[in-house]
């Protein structure tokens, strides 16, 4: 099918707003042609969502100078060199996304697993229901009729583990006679994903009154999870009962070409792919209005969690909340009153499409940016685990250090690139301003790589890859990055200006750069977009840039828009307690990445 | 100076004394027997419960010196100043001290220290009265008396934070914490937790320690309704166990979860007790064991016949000669002072963790200072080492 697909049409229906993009093969790759958008709408008076993706479409056949639509219909297939399109697939996100509640016996195990494989399909997971979550049974029957969730996976138990406890939550379930959000007329999707055993029992529970799926079991034994026929079963519940009841959905449905995806299972899948193409550990975030998801794969396993009330514009008020005035203040580089950065956050929740007027709220809203991601990433550092209730095999050796497990995945120090997605960050006037937001909230160690999303075209070119995987890949590649540069940050800490590595950079040119860095500054090397340069890190005994403490390391860094991140603050990074000196350093942090204008003057 | 003469007891000696008499000045000194003791003292003994004093003296003149003639000391002891000296012993040449023993408490006494060559004695001036008695405080135990005073100060200090809600930090026990990941293990797997107490009976503190973390196992237990079994090998430590488990699920507002058969005296016969406990896990498959108490050559049977089983095991003892089977053979270990730390630990009472704390503190500056005086008697400063073994410095 990939060798004769020539354009490619692709949708991402988002609560606001529906973005299409063009693709095109031209010669042998394939290349990001133009790209449209168009207000959603899923929400009345409109209540169809094609009116919005028809208009997106539009927008890029002006653009493209293609004709694209017939009578409303698309045209498929394309029709010699300036009519119709190959593949036309879509994501979407509106109406909140896919929301699922997640039940399992024993929360840290199979219903963090559960929570995992929703999150995975790129869910929103309301809520976990555990046999041993502290609930009275009424409580949690009480949480699954407010919540209304579109879907229900129950899991519990291994492979000829406990039935009884897995009947006690189909029971839990049943009492709570569940009603989908959409559509009055059909029953709620649940699917069982736990012990084989119970199945049976679960059947007589709920068949009945549910549209029941089975699946095989997530956790087969506790030693490994089998999430994959959850996460399909997901997808295609998904497709089949969410989407179908959701208005337009079903005529949308009728012209893509593949299954429909939850935007956030897109850019989890296409994040999947790069790293296990590129053989790299991975970490992705998109921040946006109402939530911040994030995607990372390390040692080849995939999480993605998402923060449900971190976000810059409904949520915000949310993100000062739970990071506190003093957090997001200590990353503004002036004197700012209370009530004014909190009248400046209130006033993007109830204005979310405001952007920015002046320099001091920019700083202000990135400021925050910071910390909505900081806190994303903490949750999600706590949910990209390893799995617990697995035997352990001890030597002599494990006396005095008995690791325990379900310890975080999460490995600053291997990781090799940060992937920002979102307004903040995607359109941040000077793409230094987001690389040091990226920075500042993910703190990454020793050698890191950061590109942002353009024009967010992630979630298509996510779906784009369930059919076509080279396209999908070359557009990312090629269109969809903006690669920021390197970021080298040494871990360990010492006394302001004393020295911590010696460094130098071997540029395309042939020119070398040597610099001793200091501790507590920030250095910015330029370094072109496709150029590499070979560097060569030496620091002092008491930082590690990835080779040990002390210990030499050389190896090849990236370019970008940016260039090279020398961030010599230390780790973990300590900003100084006095007001004055703190925002005398953030000028400086900010001058030495040339990251706002005429910072020097305040 | 008084010199009390003595005539010899036999001829012979006293014909060669005759004899020596006429040889020379020298040899007429000898005659008058050895020079006394001098700077005599006679002291209750100090820090004692009375009945004893104490008698210094500066050694005789000829005592390894001068004529080399002194073979001891007499001790000599009276009511009286003047009268009534009673031998009480004699010490030999080069001693300069003696405890009386014998005392009554509140009679004055005198005493007299003679120096003897074994034919003549010369003896000190009385010295005295002295009158021996009971001390309240023992000046020597100064170091314990301060030792004892710091670490209830800092146990109160931290129980006191304690209660006020400061949060009191205490390392993680990777066992302990794996507790609920153990009974978690169990209940999914849809099989029992088996919690072994030890061999030992409620007098050995190991038991006590191991009953107390029952407690908390039970309580997770039944919040997650999974069946605890309890063999034991002692019967009180069965119906301690019983008591315990049966607190713990009413606790967590499940007693009708509680199964008391499954808490069942086994044997007091080591071997016996271990052959039922590896039948049990056969016969069972528990996906979680929990080894907590004194154990002995029992302990590698039980550990490897869990680890084929595939279970959970988490051991904690503080018998040192077991700890490397149960390192090797289980998940998680409580290594000594961690199985008696547990209780405090797990139950995060104020008055636990404050001591627990305090204790710990208490231990780390007496670790501090006991370096110290390693590294001052090094260089030859023994005034630290001294203080610590005897309390004056």
């Amino acid at each position: 099918m990939e060798g004769e697909i020539r354009f490619i049409l692709a949708t991402d229906c988002g609560s606001t707003t529906t973005k299409a993009i063009l693709i095109e093969r031209r010669g042998e790759e394939y290349r990001l042609v133009v790209r449209g958008e168009a207000p959603t709408t899923v929400e009345a008076p409109f209540e169809d969502v094609t009116r919005g993706v028809l208009n997106a479409i539009r927008e890029v056949e002006e653009l493209a100078g293609r004709r694209i639509l017939e009578g409303g219909e698309i045209i498929k297939p394309s029709k010699g060199p300036d009519e119709g399109v190959d593949i036309y697939v879509s994501t979407s996100s509106a109406g909140g996304g896919l929301q699922m509640m997640v039940a399992g016996v024993v929360k840290s195990m199979t219903g963090e697993s559960a929570a995992r494989a929703a999150l995975g399909a790129g869910a929103i997971v309301m809520d976990v229901i555990a046999s041993n979550d502290g609930r009275a049974p009424h409580q949690k029957v009480e949480r699954i009729r407010r919540f209304r969730p579109d879907m229900i996976l129950l899991s519990g138990g291994v492979d000829g583990g406990t039935v009884s406890h897995v009947a006690e939550l189909a029971e839990l379930i049943a009492a709570a006679e569940p009603r989908p959000r959409f559509g009055s007329g059909y029953s709620l999707p649940i699917i069982y994903a736990g012990n084989r055993d119970a199945r049976g029992i679960v059947k007589e529970r709920l068949g009945a009154d549910t549209a029941l799926e089975i699946v095989e079991n997530i956790r087969p034994v506790l030693e490994r999870e089998n999430l994959g026929p959850a996460r399909g079963k997901i997808h295609e519940l998904f497709m089949e009962h969410v989407m179908a009841h959701a208005p337009g959905y079903r005529k949308l449905m009728s012209w893509t070409d593949v299954p429909i995806m939850p935007t956030p299972g897109a850019v989890g899948l296409l994040i999947e792919l790069i790293a296990k193409r590129d053989g790299i550990e991975v970490i992705g975030v998109d921040i946006g209005g109402a939530t911040t998801d994030v995607f990372s794969v390390f040692k080849e396993v995939f999480n993605r969690t998402v923060s449900a009330n971190l976000g810059m514009s409904y949520s915000v008020s949310n993100v000062l909340a739970e990071a506190g005035v003093e957090k997001i203040t200590r990353w503004i580089p002036f004197e700012v009153e209370e009530i004014g950065l909190r009248n400046t956050i209130r006033n993007k929740m109830i204005r979310p499409t405001t952007v920015p007027q002046n320099l001091q709220e920019l700083l202000m809203e990135q400021a925050v940016a910071r910390e909505a991601l900081r806190l994303a990433f903490e949750q999600h550092k706590s949910m990209a685990v390893g799995l617990k209730g697995i035997q352990q095999e001890r030597t002599i050796s494990d006396v005095f250090e008995q690791t325990a497990t379900g310890a975080t995945l999460v490995d600053m120090m291997d990781l090799d690139m940060i992937v920002g997605s979102g307004g903040v960050l995607s359109h941040a006037p000077r793409r230094s301003q987001a690389a040091l937001m990226m920075i500042d909230a993910f703190l990454p160690e020793g050698v890191t790589r950061l590109a942002v999303d353009s024009i967010f075209m992630m979630p298509q070119l996510g779906v784009l890859s369930t059919v076509h995987q080279q396209a999908a890949t070359q557009v990312f590649d090629r269109d969809c990055l903006i690669r920021l540069g390197t970021c080298i940050a040494p871990v360990g800490l010492a006394e302001e200006d004393e020295p911590c590595m010696k460094l130098k950079v071997t540029l395309p040119s042939g020119e070398d750069v040597e610099r001793e860095v200091r501790f507590g500054e920030m250095i910015l090397i330029p370094l072109g977009v496709g150029e590499g340069a070979d560097i060569v890190m030496d620091p002092v005994k008491e930082f590690d840039v990835g080779a040990g403490r002390g210990k030499v390391l050389k190896t090849t860094v990236e370019g970008g828009v940016v260039g090279i991140i020398v961030d010599a603050r230390g780790r973990p990074l300590q900003l100084p307690e006095r007001a004055e000196l703190r925002m005398r350093k953030l000028k400086e942090w900010a001058m030495a990445l040339d990251a706002y204008p005429r910072l020097d003057l305040w | 100076m008084r010199r009390y003469g003595r005539r010899a007891p036999y001829a012979t000696e006293f014909i060669i004394g005759i004899l020596l008499l006429g040889t020379s000045a020298v040899q007429g000194e000898a005659l008058s027997g050895p020079a006394p003791v001098t700077q005599v003292v006679a002291i209750d003994k100090p820090n004692d419960s009375g009945g004893s004093v104490l008698i210094r003296w500066k050694r005789s003149a000829d005592d390894g010196a001068g004529m080399m003639s002194v073979k001891g000391y007499e001790i000599l002891r009276s009511v009286e100043r003047e009268k009534g000296y009673e031998h009480l012993t004699v010490v030999p040449a080069g001693v300069e001290e003696y405890v009386d023993n014998t005392t009554v408490d509140g009679t004055s006494y005198f005493y007299i220290i003679g120096a003897t060559d074994g034919v003549h004695r010369t003896d000190s001036d009385p010295v005295g009265p002295v009158m021996s008695s009971a001390q309240w405080f023992h000046q020597g135990r100064l170091n314990m008396l301060i030792a004892t005073v710091l670490l209830s100060g800092l146990v109160l200090w931290f129980i006191n934070r304690a209660k006020k809600g400061k949060k009191l930090y205490i390392r993680p026990i990777a066992g302990l914490q794996a507790v609920d990941e153990a009974v978690g293990r169990a209940t999914e797997m849809g099989r029992p937790v088996l919690y072994v107490p030890g061999i030992q009976d409620m007098d050995n503190i190991q038991t006590i320690a191991g009953i107390v973390i029952l407690g908390r196992v039970a309580e997770r237990t039944a919040q997650y309704g999974t069946p605890l079994i309890v063999p034991t090998s002692r019967s009180l430590v069965m119906t301690a166990a019983q008591e315990t488990v049966k607190e713990a699920y009413l606790n967590v507002g499940r007693p009708d979860a509680y199964n008391p058969d499954l808490i069942r005296y086994l044997t007091d016969d080591q071997f016996g007790y271990a052959a039922g406990v590896d039948g049990m896990m056969v016969r069972e498959k528990p996906a979680a064991i929990f080894y907590m108490g004194a154990f002995y050559a029992e302990s590698l049977i039980l550990a490897e016949t869990g680890h084929s089983t595939g279970a959970i095991q988490i051991a904690g003892t503080a018998m040192p000669a077991q700890l490397p089977f149960f390192v090797t053979a289980c998940d998680y270990t409580l290594i000594g002072e961690e199985l008696f730390a547990a209780s405090a630990y797990l139950s995060k009472e104020p008055l636990l963790l404050g001591s627990l704390k305090g204790q710990d503190w208490g231990k780390a500056i007496f670790i501090a200072i006991l370096l110290l005086g390693s590294i001052l008697a090094s260089f030859g400063h023994y005034f630290l080492s001294d203080w610590l073994t005897t309390g004056s410095l």
